[in-house]
């Protein structure tokens, strides 16, 4: 019944001064010249909050009726970025997270305090090795550790099933970076248990069968979009679970620049898991004429390794945007389960 | 995957790594191939790779290694990787009794999934950690002989034996494939049949340039 095990004692660790972090918290690995850039757009930026203000309203009471008059204009505003400012409180309407929370009063308190999960030592060996980089999280035993500690350990009761898997404290942790403990865990929930698109746990689930039904159509809408690269792909024996494991698993989290990954979360949270999809297809497009040159080893590192341009939201997303994905999507998905079916029946 | 080929270099041996989440087997990768060592390193999603040329025996070998996650429910996508692997290097941590007790459940997921005459070295990483050692090192000896493993402490912090573990993976898988080659040399002679991709053990590299890591 220990609240937190091996997560009691605070250890006040050294904090880095503002400087070292970038503006999202993470310590910066390299000084760059990205804080000039991000001056220029300020006014424009406090432009955009204030319309944002207006469309979702006071504490986000004018967000539903808005959304069901104009669909479009808050399709296109997500698309453009929502304003970080205003970032967690729009994630939590669009997911439905909010609606979780308000018809589950007390739930979490629950979950976190009284009951103990077969994974909490799974969780702990983990906890400093999500987002390390970043101030919230760095200090051990601090309060971004306890937090996402608590989220996980939540989460692992809620859905004993599925318990803990690595990869979920990337989600978790993107979150707590946005929005208090409880209302993190209910977006975690909202999304891995479907409230407003397809349930998501099936990415953690025993045989993790959604990754491999996404893998299976990623690599065909591979050799739709790009069919020379699907070939060399295959000519190097290159197949998606090398490569896209973790675009599926983290939705980009786990190893994209913090900016790219929080304007595909926008989308992700408001429009489903398309998007993942279509930013994979965006960067294999972008890099295409490199790929295409490359064997096996070097193909390797560069999908792994994407350069700058390629990962600059303004330039992936609007080329994202434009792949369309929901016909293959629906007939790779099709083809996916009468694969999988066969071999039960002749078994 | 034991290839010859004849540029680059000699053999490309696959190499796979396994072991409980949190013994350090993205550690020792990086150290093996970059050297290079994370405090603070987030845990592995999927597989990772990176690949090292080296010299064994006068021959210049490719070593390519695939790091998995360590968490069960990711066996589910590992284990398509032991599929030609020719060597595994099987971790656990000194500190931690439970990873050294599930060595047994890694050496059947590998006896299932990988070749049969693959090559084990069985490390018992974080040797650096003595003060909070969990299992003995007679222990982790009686186990490797019990089920014929190479095995050996390793630190990737402290880059102790890293090397040596790999090297001498290499070494045994490049003496299995030397003695199928004789083997296949003298009956290919006996029967009179010409034997025409013999694999040459002379030589014939010696002064072939040590190759810089592939990984950057």
């Amino acid at each position: 019944m220990d609240r937190s095990r091996g997560i009691n004692d605070y250890e006040p660790g050294p904090v880095p001064s503002e400087s070292r972090v970038d503006r999202y918290g993470f310590i910066k690995q390299n000084v760059s010249n990205s804080s000039a850039a991000e001056g220029l757009g300020k006014s424009r930026e406090a432009r955009r909050v204030r319309k944002w203000r207006k469309m979702i309203g006071v504490g986000g009471s004018d967000w539903k009726h808005y959304v069901r008059r104009k669909p479009h204009v808050v399709k296109r505003r997500i698309r453009k970025g929502i304003p970080d400012c205003l970032r967690g409180l729009v994630w939590q309407l669009i997911s439905g997270s909010r609606d979780l929370l308000l018809m589950n009063p007390g739930v979490y308190e629950q979950l976190v305090i009284y009951e103990t999960s077969a994974s909490e030592l799974d969780i702990i060996r983990d906890i400093s090795r999500t987002f390390p980089t970043h101030v919230f999280f760095q200090q051990r035993h601090g309060p971004g550790q306890r937090s996402l500690y608590n989220v996980l350990k939540a989460y692992s009761v809620f859905d004993r099933a599925v318990g803990y898997v690595q990869g979920m404290g990337f989600l978790a942790g993107l979150l707590l970076l946005y929005m208090s403990e409880e209302d993190a865990f209910w977006l975690l929930v909202a999304l891995l248990k479907g409230a407003v698109h397809a349930p998501m746990e099936g990415l953690y689930q025993v045989g993790l069968p959604l990754v491999q039904q996404y893998l299976f159509q990623f690599e065909h809408l591979v050799s739709e979009h790009l069919p020379k690269l699907g070939e060399h792909f295959s000519r190097e024996m290159i197949n998606p679970s090398m490569y896209a494991s973790q675009w599926f698993i983290t939705v980009f989290s786990y190893s994209f620049p913090f900016p790219l990954a929080l304007r595909i979360w926008d989308v992700f949270l408001f429009e489903g898991v398309k998007i993942v999809f279509k930013v994979g297809l965006a960067l294999l497009k972008y890099c295409h004429d490199d790929l295409i040159n490359l064997s096996f080893e070097k193909l390797i590192h560069a999908l792994r390794n994407f350069p700058e341009d390629a990962m600059n939201p303004d330039i992936l997303l609007p080329m994202a945007y434009s792949i369309k994905v929901s016909r293959s999507l629906g007939e790779s998905k099709i083809e996916y389960e009468k694969q999988n079916r066969k071999p039960k029946i002749e078994a | 995957m034991a290839y010859k080929v004849d540029h680059e270099y000699d053999y490309l041996f696959k190499i796979v790594l396994i072991g409980d989440s949190g013994v350090g087997k993205s550690n020792i990768l990086s150290r093996f191939t970059r050297n290079e060592f994370c405090l603070e390193s987030k845990s592995t999603i999927g597989v990772e790779f990176a690949t090292r040329t080296l010299q064994v025996e006068g021959k210049t070998v490719k070593a390519q290694i695939w790091d998995t996650a360590g968490q069960e429910r990711y066996r589910a996508i590992t284990s398509a990787y032991y599929r030609g692997a020719v060597g595994a290097l099987l971790v656990y941590d000194i500190t931690k009794r439970q990873t050294f007790d599930n060595v047994l459940r890694w050496l059947r997921e590998l006896r299932d999934h990988a070749d049969s005459n693959i090559v084990i070295m069985m490390a018992g990483n974080k040797s650096d950690l003595n003060h909070l050692r969990a299992v003995s090192t007679e222990d982790a000896q009686s186990l490797a002989e019990s089920e014929g493993l190479s095995f050996m402490e390793t630190s990737a912090l402290e880059a102790f034996n890293i090397e040596k573990a790999f090297q001498t993976v290499l070494l045994d898988i490049y003496q299995i494939i030397r003695k199928k080659a004789l083997a296949a040399q003298e009956s290919a002679s006996g029967t009179g049949v010409p034997q025409g991709t013999t694999i040459n053990v002379n030589n014939m590299s010696d002064n072939a340039n040590k190759k810089p890591c592939c990984s950057t």
